[in-house]
């Protein structure tokens, strides 16, 4: 069951939408993801187990919503729901005017694990999509050179990843995701195998190529000051009942420096929002 | 830009492989040789020790240099009859080969197929292969189709297995990444499948390869027309053991040429794929 928007104290007054949000889309533009009293079953009988329970929300186009919770509560089934790679066991999820049944190649997705392939170089990772579209990679070989320069790896594109750090690899996903200019960008924790330096680093990039994209995101993570420094708004999630519990808006502006994290506000949004966590476990 | 080229690290290819790294390999592999052959040589020795002091009686256990002496006066009829064995051999590895991943690729592939076929296969598997040898003479006359059928049908399990066993192990996270960019069946199976397939697919190559050996001589022993087999039963039949041992010696020359060929196709394609798991040998 999804409560209210809470409003952080401090910030109450701040509508939902953020004015000063530059780049990003106005919030207004209504529901361009829409999660309507999702739930997902595995198992039956004894062996039922409910892994999200009647979730629901709308993501305007052009925001950034970061999904947080505990690990186990259901968040990484969310998102690979919408991305079309999990069936909803009922309600409905819809991108735009299309009920989401099957994946779609207008969403480029970010998993956990980089997921490159190993016998390709890092160019051909971030082809990999033009390839499996059956689209000329000559026409996008460029642009797949210049993500790969905007994430600092120019000079690596015939590396493989076997070549490549943990943190290269992911960058390489980043632009895999980007290649096909996709209007949605789901990402399930792709950071947190990382190492809390190239993780910092990651987010980063991540501002910097949302300022850039701005594409519509979900992110999954269960770092919350990830989720506050990154998003527009964090839906919190908790755990039996694995449900959506809180949706609140992160009023500071665009572009946004790291070091933002080291601002009162965002140390005491922070805080707030482990309050919330806390009290729902 | 700006914020990210201060922040990630400078990409520095690394260099060539100098000189000194290339001599050292060569003097590990030449210690790794001789290593290998030692053991061999010294057997050698101690044999024909053994057999010039009569420790053993000749027509019992040739001294190699006898063996050498008949494997060169009797040079071009042991050329002769190599030539069809190893012919046959090279055939039915090709055909256990092409049978296997076939057949495998079916059943990895088909739900239904895999449940219909087999179990029969695996049934069909327990059989002692060499009971049913004469069978293969009925079925396909005295000439080399039989010879070759049978091989086939020792050498071609170890295939079937692997290409299964690899096809269906390949990386979930990489099948996944292919079924949200909307793959198409035949696109999992060459993009996915089979490159995760390959290291799985040379270690059953490498037992086929020496089942086809085995399979060609106890066609040879059955049929009795010509081959190295043929030589070994006619040798032991008259007591001409150095005889035996020639052409024992020649058939694993055929096999281990065999082999090698495979090993070296799994080192090129070591090479292509990156990431191969340690090598088995």
């Amino acid at each position: 069951m999804r409560s209210d928007p809470v409003q952080p104290e401090r910030l109450a007054g701040t509508g939902p939408v953020q004015p000063e949000a530059g780049a990003v889309a106005p919030a207004m533009s209504g529901a361009y993801i829409s999660v309507r009293e999702v739930s997902k079953v595995y198992g039956r009988g004894r062996d039922r187990v409910e892994a999200v329970h009647r979730a629901s929300f709308d993501v305007p186009k052009g925001q950034f919503v970061a999904i947080l919770g505990p690990s186990g509560c259901g968040k990484s089934t969310l998102l690979m729901m919408c991305a079309g790679l999990e069936h909803v066991s009922s309600g409905r999820i819809a991108i735009g005017p299309r009920t989401v049944d099957g994946p779609s190649r207008d969403i480029g997705i970010m998993f956990q694990d980089p997921t490159l392939l190993p016998w390709k170089t890092a160019l051909q990772n971030v082809l990999f999509p033009i390839h499996i579209m059956g689209l000329r990679k000559a026409e996008h070989a460029e642009r797949a050179g210049d993500l790969l320069r905007l994430v600092g790896l120019a000079g690596f594109e015939d590396k493989k990843p076997h070549q490549l750090s943990g943190g290269m690899r992911q960058r390489v996903a980043i632009c895999r995701a980007l290649i096909s200019d996709p209007d949605i960008l789901l990402m399930d924790e792709p950071f947190s195998a990382l190492d809390a330096i190239s993780r910092d680093e990651m987010n980063v990039l991540l501002l910097d190529i949302w300022q850039r994209y701005s594409k519509t995101g979900l992110f999954v993570t269960h770092s919350i000051r990830e989720a506050v420094l990154l998003a527009d708004r964090v839906l919190v999630m908790r755990r039996r009942p694995a449900a959506v519990v809180e949706d609140i808006m992160i009023p500071f502006e665009r572009p946004r420096r790291p070091e933002l994290g080291d601002t009162r506000e965002f140390v005491e949004l922070c805080a707030m929002l482990r309050r919330h966590i806390e009290s729902q476990t | 830009m700006n914020a990210i080229g201060s922040i990630l690290p400078a990409a520095v290819p690394r260099e060539a492989t100098r000189l000194h790294d290339v001599l050292h390999g060569a003097a590990g592999w030449l210690r790794r040789i001789a290593v290998a052959v030692l053991p061999s040589v010294l057997i050698l020795v101690l044999w024909e020790a053994a057999v010039r002091w009569e420790v053993v009686s000749p027509d019992r256990m040739p001294a190699p240099s006898a063996v050498w002496g008949i494997l060169a006066s009797h040079r071009q009829i042991l050329l002769a009859q190599s030539i069809p064995t190893a012919v046959d051999t090279v055939l039915s590895f090709g055909l256990a080969v092409v049978c296997g991943l076939g057949l495998g690729i079916l059943i990895a592939s088909f739900e239904r197929f895999r449940l219909a076929v087999y179990p029969y296969v695996i049934l069909f598997q327990l059989i002692p292969k060499v009971a049913v040898a004469p069978l293969f003479l009925v079925w396909f006359g005295i000439g080399m189709q039989s010879r070759v059928a049978f091989a086939m049908f020792v050498a071609f399990f170890p295939v079937l297995v692997s290409t299964i066993a690899g096809l269906t192990g390949a990386s979930p996270s990489a099948m996944r990444l292919a079924r949200s960019l909307r793959a198409s069946r035949s696109q999992l199976l060459f993009q996915i499948q089979m490159p995760y397939a390959i290291p799985h697919l040379f270690v059953g190559a490498k037992v086929a390869a020496t089942m086809a050996v085995l399979g060609i001589v106890i066609a040879e022993f059955v049929t009795a027309q010509s081959g190295l087999g043929y030589i070994i039963m006619f040798g032991a039949s008259v007591g001409q053991t150095a005889l035996v041992f020639a052409a024992v010696a020649l058939l694993c020359g055929i096999g281990l040429a065999l082999y090698c060929a495979v090993a070296l196709a799994e080192v090129a394609a070591r090479r292509w794929h990156g990431g191969f798991p340690a090598a088995s040998g």
